[in-house]
């Protein structure tokens, strides 16, 4: 060996070379093209994402020829679109470019980010111990029905988030019922949870409300104002909503129970390997039960923070959720079942969504571009592009003890 | 080792739905020794073990328990009273380490969350005292078979288990993870823990234990000292003198090679060689015979031959064609023709009518289909015709496969395979779970069309079956053919090849 | 090692078995009472719910009597054919009208079924049918009609079918699954028809740019209708082109070597590439012609109606008919016989929930068409129940034969 490749031949050494490393910093690299031509930085000559554009695809390519085929063309893709969305960036006044990208943009994004970060933890809980929910949408929308029912009849946004909980919770004890015990079909299962959702939450509202906005004066989720961190942090996350908080707080703690308790452990053997668990003493009936119940709970007070929180400002509409239960289960999808991966896609897609509203004054074409990124992303990620998706092996399979 | 008792189980009887599993079985364990159970399949070695894990009730006999009366009513009874089991098939979570799948269910906290240093910590002293060398934070997903094997000892071993239950250990190991193995049972027998190991392999029984029951047939045999027995001996014992249920057949008269294996290799899913350099020939009015214990390669060198998994190398040549893709299309045309092992899984759609069923090779060749359209009226005409030409009972040729008993749902796969005429014949395990009128009827059938001229090559697990019906028997061991015998040959003498033997037998 | 023997139990089926063998064991086990019963308790259950909250039994009832009447099945007891007088007649041509898209969709989801594939996509395929159905209707506005009209169905349930296809290759080549695949497309379709038809989209109506909508299908691509006042959308022959498409559906399955291999694969995909059955290719080809069936509906429904259709506001956004084709598919077993009578029962409830309580003098219009997803919800959750069913299924055959061994693994008496 040369002196050369022996110097090359250490472990850190090693470790960049790794054909994964290039990968995802062709990707990153495709993303911060992009993200060059944007405020804060703002670069107005196309050279600069054009350069850092084919850097990436460079190293996607290299990724491609070290084996990571679908790693290294995903990086090649990003690369390409870092180069795409740069020139449009370059291309759009600077003015615009202020106007859309300024600390509001945050702001926008942790709020659109919250009932689907929401949702993705809810799925989490439950597709971990082994029972798939498409029914996330229906109860997200019951919570966002039910919860202001709750603060408008109970007096404060408190009782809202009881009575969205217990609906919610109440929900998916029903579709767990059918799920579990009757081990009936969970696509199915979950399917009319989210038909009978719809037809609850619109009979009630009409029964109710007669399908107008609920009356003004409803308490609404509040603010949680932090006083005195300056003029860009202030606006960007100086007054999130409370809601908002308690995501950041929930990706921690199920952080935390999922991998860190003896609880955890059991629930993710649940959804691996039930018979294993069983033979072990855990009763995988009960943990399975309990999961899907919490996120029936959770997606709940997710759905609350639509009608609740300071978009929703205290009004349902029929079908509010218009398919965002969906979009938490790809967040959840996306991210590999992990908490901090359900964080970074639900992020993600909330930062796509912001960004599509803003836009929608400039270029709607561009915003119902951004709009429909989180399924496309998601459906790049199942195709196995960016690693393999792996979901826990026993999900869906009803359990039968014997 | 004492006479002190850890384990008496007396007169146990355990009954199936048409079968008497254990017949009156009598079987004890010393403190300390390690007390083989051995037996063919079938013979009740598993039964006899679930019964005392918990898993069945026994429906007679008793059980005691360090001189104690015991009764389990589950796994989890059992492992409390100091009884571990590690199965032919582990129950092990492949994304977690290992120490998490052996502190699973009791695991070691500290207020809310999980001391995983400290079950790493236990892990690794039980693994040291024990030499059962394995790494507590790798992954199950990353270890070989032979260390998930040991984790399922630890698992037991940290439930407290005084009395270890291995059920066919070597099944999955090399022969050097058998070695390690031994080392590893030896370790346990001198900290005093009692074992009881089941197999069917008489080298590795006679190396490892102190005393060996065998069952035969759902009843105990003889109890003897490893010290004085032979593998003959156990042969012996395990096959015993039955009577056989043979057929009339006149002498074969074998005409061109039909079926020919050349060096063949195969590997299984897992990518582990399961048919090591196999080489054989089947004539035209043959049949070819091949023993063997269940494992030892037989399914992966059926599938290769018939396209439905991958040759390494090696060439099958099916009829003067030679097949080297792994095609079952490719196979078929070729002129083979297949009764699964698994009729129901593999032979047969149970929702398709029996007509369907018979026409699932060439559903889209004239007469059955003509440029892609159907015509069932013609399918139902030949299977009305092979229904009674096969004498199927239990419905017609609208019938569901599934609602037929196995024997009839078995002439139905025969039935389909035998009218389209193949030059070579593959039946593996073809009658079994069948009664003994369709067992009867099969074999007259397999004989009868090895007259017409067919070669036939018959993989069964019943030995019986092998030398009733074959002209030429070879058997597998370990993925390799280590007996080949035409004319006369003692039961004792396949057995024991079947089982590892090593002696030598003229051809 | 001995084996199981005899055939498992319907409890091990309902277990082991692929999803057609299970949807399959249902049909034989419950027979025509089952989705019958189902039905009935779902309108009972629903019943109760409007009861409890108007207060009123009486009320219920003769919401439940204008919901009938607004079907307009009550024609069959006075049967005429002139529209202007009937209200019945008018109603049943458009519930009729209904039940053409649902029988539809319907056959998408029952194909997929029987090839053991989950296929919600119906929406997305539907829509693909409609947009491209409508841009095909509006270009080429000089063609004679006939071929004007094939074109456009064609092309719709093309490319449909393609959309569809993408679920089918995704899970062939890397074994993603449909069910999530296709949930995605579904929402890339709606947003791809947003974009489309929104301010400034390509296919944006040319003359009124503010407005998100389509443009009109060219009068040479219309469907003519046959049954309807002058005016009126009436029915038109888009019904004869569905039922026609339960006799391909059955053909297909029953009578082709497609369809032999596509159920084959439903029921045990092991046993079918052992029979020489390309596995992969069938999960394709039974993806892409269930999208056929969705975008077919599409294409009828924008070749059918004379307003055009508002991307972005009412109408495509809140269309369920893509799902309630899983309804309709399950109600009727995946039958085309079931397919029919289940799309003749939703289309009803659709037209007559949303339109026979108009007056609003019983209870409000909005709560009957809640009513309908209620119904629809309540339908789906007990189809997906299995073991009701083999709980029925078992305790008849106990009568029958004497109890069966223990317990499963019992039944597998190992050595």
């Amino acid at each position: 060996m040369s002196t050369w490749a022996a110097r090359l031949d250490n472990p850190v050494s090693a470790r960049l070379r790794d054909p994964a490393v290039s990968g995802f910093l062709g990707i990153f690299l495709g993303a911060f093209a992009a993200f060059l031509a944007i405020p804060p930085i703002e670069a107005r000559t196309v050279t600069w994402p054009i350069l850092v554009g084919i850097v990436a695809a460079v190293l996607g390519v290299w990724t491609v020829t070290r084996g990571r085929r679908r790693l290294g063309w995903g990086a090649v893709a990003a690369g390409v679109i870092g180069i795409a969305l740069g020139i449009a960036a370059t291309r759009s006044s600077t003015g615009n470019l202020d106007a859309v990208f300024d600390a509001t943009l945050i702001a926008q994004t942790l709020g659109l980010t919250t009932p689907l970060l929401f949702g993705a933890i809810a799925g989490i809980f439950s597709e971990r111990s082994g029972v798939v929910n498409i029914g996330l949408e229906g109860m997200m929308l019951m919570g966002a029905f039910w919860g202001v029912y709750g603060a408008d009849r109970g007096g404060t946004w408190v009782v809202g988030l009881l009575v969205a909980a217990g609906v919610g919770g109440l929900l998916a004890l029903v579709y767990a019922f059918f799920a579990i015990h009757l081990r009936s079909d969970q696509i199915v299962g979950g399917t009319a949870v989210n038909f009978l959702a719809v037809g609850i939450t619109g009979y009630f509202f009409v029964q109710l409300y007669n399908n107008a906005p609920v009356p003004s004066g409803v308490s609404l989720l509040p603010n949680v104002h932090i006083p005195g961190i300056g003029h860009f942090l202030g606006a960007a996350i100086g007054d999130l909503n409370i809601l908002t908080w308690a995501g950041f707080a929930l990706v921690i703690v199920s952080y935390v129970v999922l991998f860190k308790t003896p609880i955890g452990l059991r629930i993710r053997a649940c959804g691996e390997h039930p018979r294993a668990a069983d033979t072990v003493g855990i009763n995988v009936y009960a943990i399975r039960y309990g999961c899907v119940v919490l996120s029936g709970i959770l997606v709940a007070l997710g759905g609350m923070y639509l009608s609740e929180g300071p978009e929703g400002n205290g009004s349902f509409i029929f079908n509010m959720t218009n398919g965002r239960g969906f979009i938490a289960l790809a967040a959840m999808i996306f991210g590999n079942w992990r908490p901090a991966g359900a964080f970074g896609a639900a992020l993600l897609f909330g930062f796509s969504d912001a960004l599509a509203l803003k836009l929608q004054v400039y270029s709607p074409q561009a915003a119902t571009m951004f709009r429909s990124l989180p399924y496309v992303l998601t459906l790049i990620a199942v195709a196995g592009v960016i690693g393999r998706t792996v979901a826990p092996a026993a999900d869906g399979k009803p359990y039968a003890k014997q | 080792m004492s006479d002190d008792l850890v384990l008496e189980m007396r007169d146990i009887r355990k009954e199936f739905p048409g079968v008497v599993a254990n017949d009156e079985v009598s079987f004890e364990v010393r403190r300390g020794e390690v007390h083989a159970l051995l037996g063919e399949n079938g013979a009740g070695k598993s039964t006899l073990m679930n019964i005392l894990y918990g898993l069945y009730r026994p429906d007679g006999g008793e059980i005691r328990l360090n001189g104690k009366p015991v009764s389990f009513s589950s796994a989890r009874d059992a492992i409390q009273a100091g009884i571990g089991m590690v199965h032919q098939h582990f129950m092990l979570i492949p994304v977690m380490t290992v120490a998490e799948n052996i502190v699973l269910g009791i695991e070691p906290h500290s207020g809310l969350l999980l001391d995983e240093s400290g079950a790493e910590q236990r892990v690794r002293e039980l693994s040291e005292r024990f030499g059962l060398a394995v790494d507590p934070t790798a992954l199950i997903s990353d270890i070989t078979v032979g260390q998930e094997q040991r984790v399922e000892i630890l698992k037991a071993l940290y439930r407290g288990a005084d009395l270890l239950i291995l059920d066919e250990p070597t099944a999955v190991l090399t022969p050097q993870e058998a070695g390690e193995l031994f080392e590893i049972v030896r370790s346990l027998q001198a900290d005093g823990k009692s074992i009881i190991f089941i197999s069917h392999k008489l080298n590795e029984v006679l190396e490892i234990a102190d005393r060996i029951t065998v069952l035969r047939r759902g009843r105990t045999i003889e109890t003897v000292p490893a010290q004085g027995a032979t593998e003959e001996s156990l042969a012996r014992a395990m096959v015993g003198r039955d009577v056989l249920l043979r057929v009339e057949k006149k002498p074969a008269e074998a005409g061109d090679v039909l079926l020919a294996v050349q060096d063949l290799h195969v590997s299984d899913d897992r990518g582990i060689e399961k048919v090591r350099g196999i080489s054989f020939d089947v004539r035209a009015g043959e049949i070819v015979g091949i023993a063997g214990v269940d494992g030892n390669g037989q399914t992966e060198l059926i599938d290769a031959i018939c396209g439905l998994q991958k040759i390494e190398s090696g060439t099958v040549t099916i009829g003067g064609r030679k097949l080297t893709h792994a095609s079952a299309r490719a196979a078929l045309d070729a002129g083979i023709g297949h009764i699964p092992e698994d009729r129901q899984r593999r032979g047969l759609v149970l929702e398709f009518s029996i007509a369907e069923n018979i026409a699932l090779h060439d559903y889209a060749k004239p007469p059955d289909a003509k440029w892609g359209w159907l015509f069932p009226a013609r399918m139902v005409q030949r299977a009305r015709t092979l229904i009674r030409e096969f004498d199927v009972r239990g419905g017609g040729p609208y019938t569901r496969a599934g609602g037929l008993s196995g024997g009839n749902q078995q002439k139905v796969v025969a039935a389909r395979e035998i009218d389209r005429d193949p030059s070579a014949l593959i039946a593996a395990q073809p009658t079994r779970g069948l009664d003994v009128g369709a067992i009867e009827y099969l074999h007259r059938r397999l004989v009868a069309e090895r007259d017409e001229g067919r070669a036939i090559l018959l993989v069964s697990l019943e030995l019986e079956e092998i030398m009733s019906l074959s002209d030429r028997i070879l058997v597998i061991y370990e993925g390799e053919i280590v007996g080949d015998h035409t004319g006369d040959v003692s039961e004792e003498q396949i057995g024991l090849e079947m089982l590892g033997g090593k002696e030598r037998a003229a051809a | 090692m001995s084996d199981p023997g005899p055939t498992p139990s319907p409890e091990q089926s309902a277990e082991t078995g692929t999803l057609a063998a299970r949807l399959a064991l249902k049909q034989r086990a419950g027979g025509i009472i089952v989705p019958i019963v189902t039905v009935l308790f779902a309108f009972v259950m629903s019943f109760i719910v409007l009861a409890a909250t108007q207060r009123s039994f009486h009320t219920a009832l003769l919401a439940f009597k204008e919901i009938f009447e607004g079907t307009g099945l009550n024609w069959i007891f006075h049967p005429t054919t002139n529209l202007i007088t009937s209200i019945a007649a008018y109603n049943l041509s458009q519930t009729l009208l209904e039940t053409t898209t649902l029988i539809l969709t319907g056959l998408a989801v029952a194909f997929a079924f029987r090839c053991g594939m989950f296929n919600i996509g119906g929406q997305g395929q539907y829509l693909v049918g409609l947009i491209i159905a409508n841009w095909v209707g509006v270009d080429f506005a000089g063609l004679n009609s006939f071929v004007h009209i094939l074109l456009a169905i064609s092309a719709g349930t093309l490319a449909a079918a393609a959309w569809a296809g993408i679920a089918g290759v995704l899970k062939a080549t890397v074994g993603a699954h449909e069910v999530i695949t296709t949930i995605m497309l579904n929402w890339i379709a709606f947003w791809f028809g947003e974009w489309l038809f929104g301010a400034g989209g390509p296919l944006q109506n040319s003359t009124d740019a503010s407005n998100p909508v389509s443009n009109q299908v060219s009068p040479g691509a219309r469907l003519p209708d046959f049954w309807g006042p002058q005016g009126f959308q009436g029915l038109h022959i888009g019904i004869f082109i569905a039922l026609a498409a339960l006799v391909v559906f059955w053909a297909l399955l029953n009578r082709t070597t497609l369809g032999y291999e596509v159920r084959a694969v439903g029921f045990n995909p092991d046993a079918a590439a052992y029979g020489g059955i390309n596995v992969k290719k069938n999960f394709i080809r039974a993806m892409a012609i269930s999208g056929a069936f969705a975008g077919l509906a599409g294409a009828l429904d924008m070749l059918g109606g004379t307003t055009n259709y508002q991307f972005g506001q009412l109408d495509i956004p809140f269309s369920q008919v893509g799902f309630l084709g899983i309804a309709v598919a399950l109600l009727g077993r995946n039958t085309a016989v079931g397919t029919l009578f289940g799309a003749l029962l939703f289309g009803a409830l659709l037209y007559g929930t949303n339109h026979g309580l108009g007056s609003g003098s019983v209870i409000q219009p909005e709560l009957a068409g809640n009513l309908t997803y209620i119904i629809q919800g309540l339908v789906v959750l007990f189809v997906g129940a299995d073991i009701l069913i083999l709980y029925v299924w078992n305790s008849r055959k106990r009568l029958r034969r004497k109890p069966p061994a223990k317990s499963t693994k019992a039944a597998q008496a190992p050595a």
